[in-house]
């Protein structure tokens, strides 16, 4: 033999032989194609159900991020700082944030492009024997721009609405099927709660937003609202501001804290009694609870793909079992131990993994369908189920995984055996 | 150059085998030489210790005590895997009930011994097609052994003993599955390929079969009691 020749075999040597050995792995798998199924399912449920639940997880929270995101960087929220009392209601009785707050915040603090006061309540409505509840919120014309709603009939909220504290209110898309209000309901009366209200607009459909789903909502001047809902309302407001760059963040958020302790009278040394919120924080947090829970389904999970392991290792020890003889006829034309133990660990990582694509195409189906029907029936507003990539590879790379952890045990076993032994085998 | 005709060197050979407390002495010191080309038959009734003698001589296996020199390679000192790698190179195996692959194609049983061998899958499949034509069994090349007959199927395994051109060729009663027109067709088929050059140990407890081979080696109670010569009639 030449040298060349030589040099080609021992080229083909590894990547030849296993090649080889996963050849003969997939003929194993498809020549007892019904076993194989029944023996990889575990791993097709555990990988089906992270990727159906994760997604499905993941779609939710990516819909939150869009919510903020489309905040821009240029906003932030001021509401009482809660964290400082345990008790939340005690909380609400003792910290105020008013619309004076507002006012000082708008008139001291230079970095302000656009500031409105919110007021936010559940309550009823109702319109000629149509009774339903919805959120109310207590607003002003700012709100509008600062969240880009857009009234589809009639118009939004306006300055002199909020100073003459007018009964209007603009309603969301989904409060028209609620009261079974038609299109050119503008200029009726509705109740809100114990007040009548003229409708002034509807808004366009709009999905969810930070004030969550913005469609099964009505606006009603701010002003309005306090008279309505009291004092106790309109001493925990929430604030949200604008500033005019993203990058006068800082400087606005030490200067609405000076403002705000000037106004609350508080001494230097004592905690501050409201708290700025930022886009980037709440993203962070939605991150943060986005991680959390994924690693919590994905430990679950793991437990799944624990036993699916069990499985392929009990089928792969009776696979063994039942191929001694072929065991003994590849050793004896001269397999080497490496020969078979690869052979059989290539086989139920090849098995495993096939388990897991499969997994992972019936889990997407499974996340896609579920949003289908929770769409139809619960939530139109329900956002779609969304794969990401890292979740594609993780569940393969665990199946794999899963498989070669609980393959080697079989494999070693189907090695050490005996040629002579294993071709008495009957 | 006498050494070099010298293919199987087998001194004092020993095989026990633990049995409870007790110790089974399967081969008590046997002595062999065969030289390149040589026909020999094993025979001897079972429990004779002809079956260990075959699976040492075969490496399959490694004496308890005692030297075995195979092409000059020490075979009693040898791993698991030097043997796996010697048995693939140096020997080809036919047993009695076939021991073929139920699943794989006749062509992919007789490349088997060439996977392990490393061969690139373009050659693997000429060698193979070649001992498949030498037996005549090319237009079979794509059958599954269950579609073949015994006769056919023992073919198949002698084509893959054949397909890596080992230095030694082990038959361990390649006949005693086979009616007996298809016996002597087998017997012939080996007796041609000793005469081409092969050196061929063959098993048996018949004489009918023995009886093809010039030299004829007894063994009973895991010693060698006669080891003849014979002329062909």
């Amino acid at each position: 033999m030449t040298a060349a020749a030589l040099d080609k075999k021992s080229i083909y040597g590894f990547w030849g032989t296993l090649m080889e050995l996963f050849r003969i792995a997939l003929r194993a798998i498809w020549a007892s194609k019904m076993r194989s199924f029944l023996t990889v399912l575990g791993i097709i449920i555990g990988v089906l159900a992270v990727v159906a639940v994760v997604s499905i997880m993941q779609g939710v929270f990516q819909s939150f991020l869009g919510r903020f995101e489309a905040l821009g960087g240029d906003t932030l929220f001021i509401e009482p700082n809660y964290r400082l009392y345990k008790d939340y209601s005690e909380a609400v009785k003792r910290l105020k944030l008013t619309y004076s707050d507002a006012q000082a915040v708008a008139q001291d603090v230079p970095q302000v492009k656009e500031i409105c006061a919110i007021l936010n309540r559940q309550d009823a409505i109702s319109f000629h024997g149509h009774h339903d509840t919805t959120q109310v919120w207590g607003t002003g014309d700012s709100f509008a721009s600062m969240n880009s709603f857009t009234p589809e009939y009639g118009r939004f909220l306006a300055p002199m609405d909020v100073a003459a504290r007018r009964k209007v209110c603009v309603l969301g898309h989904e409060v028209l099927d609620k009261l079974a209000l038609s299109d050119d309901c503008v200029g009726q009366e509705i109740q809100i709660g114990h007040g009548t209200f003229q409708i002034v607009g509807v808004l366009q459909k709009k999905g969810g937003s930070v004030f969550g789903n913005q469609d099964d909502a009505v606006f009603i001047p701010l002003s309005t609202a306090i008279l309505q809902y009291g004092q106790e309302a309109a001493d925990s407001l929430l604030i949200q501001v604008q500033i005019r760059d993203p990058k006068l963040m800082d400087a606005a958020i030490e200067r609405i804290s000076a403002v705000l302790r000037r106004q609350h009278g508080l001494k230097f040394g004592q905690q501050d009694d409201f708290r700025t919120v930022t886009q980037d924080e709440i993203l962070k947090q939605i991150k943060e609870f986005s991680s959390i829970s994924t690693l919590v389904v994905g430990a679950i999970v793991g437990i799944t793909l624990i036993v699916g392991g069990i499985g392929i290792m009990n089928i792969m020890l009776v696979s063994v079992t039942e191929r001694t003889r072929e065991i003994g006829i590849r050793m004896a034309v001269g397999a080497k131990r490496a020969h078979i133990l690869y052979q059989f660990l290539i086989e139920s990582v090849t098995l495993s993994t096939l388990g897991g694509v499969l997994g992972l195409v019936l889990g997407w189906g499974v996340a896609h369908l579920t949003v289908a029907i929770l769409h139809h029936t619960v939530a139109e507003s329900f956002p779609p189920a969304y794969v990401p990539v890292w979740v594609m590879f993780l569940s393969l790379g665990f199946a794999a995984f899963t498989g070669a952890v609980f393959g080697v045990y079989p494999a070693v076993k189907a090695s050490r055996l005996d040629p002579i032994e294993a071709l008495r085998y009957e | 150059m006498n050494g070099d005709d010298v293919l199987i060197q087998a001194r004092n050979l020993v095989k026990d085998y633990p049995m409870g407390d007790e110790v089974y002495h399967a081969l008590r010191g046997v002595d062999l030489t065969v030289k390149r080309g040589e026909f020999l038959a094993i025979m001897g009734p079972s429990g004779s210790g002809k079956s260990t003698l075959l699976h040492l001589l075969g490496c399959l296996d490694t004496p308890t005590s005692g030297e075995y020199l195979l092409a000059g390679t020490p075979v009693h000192t040898l791993t698991a895997d030097a043997l796996a790698e010697l048995r693939n190179r140096e020997i080809g195996f036919i047993f009695q009930m076939f021991f073929l692959l139920p699943r794989s194609s006749a062509l992919e049983n007789v490349e088997l011994p060439l996977i392990y061998a490393k061969v690139p899958p373009a050659e693997r499949h000429q060698m193979a097609l070649e001992a498949l034509q030498f037996l005549k069994l090319e237009t079979h090349a794509h059958h599954k052994p269950n579609q073949l007959s015994g006769g056919q199927r023992q073919q198949i395994a002698i084509a893959r003993a054949l397909v890596n051109k080992p230095s030694l060729i082990m038959a361990d009663e390649p006949t005693g599955n086979l009616d007996s027109a298809t016996s002597d067709k087998i017997m012939a088929q080996l007796s041609e390929l000793n005469a081409m050059g092969n050196t061929l140990i063959l098993v048996t407890h018949e004489p009918d079969v023995a009886a093809y081979a010039p030299r004829q080696v007894r063994i009973r109670d895991g010693k060698i009691v006669s080891d003849e010569r014979v002329k062909k009639p």
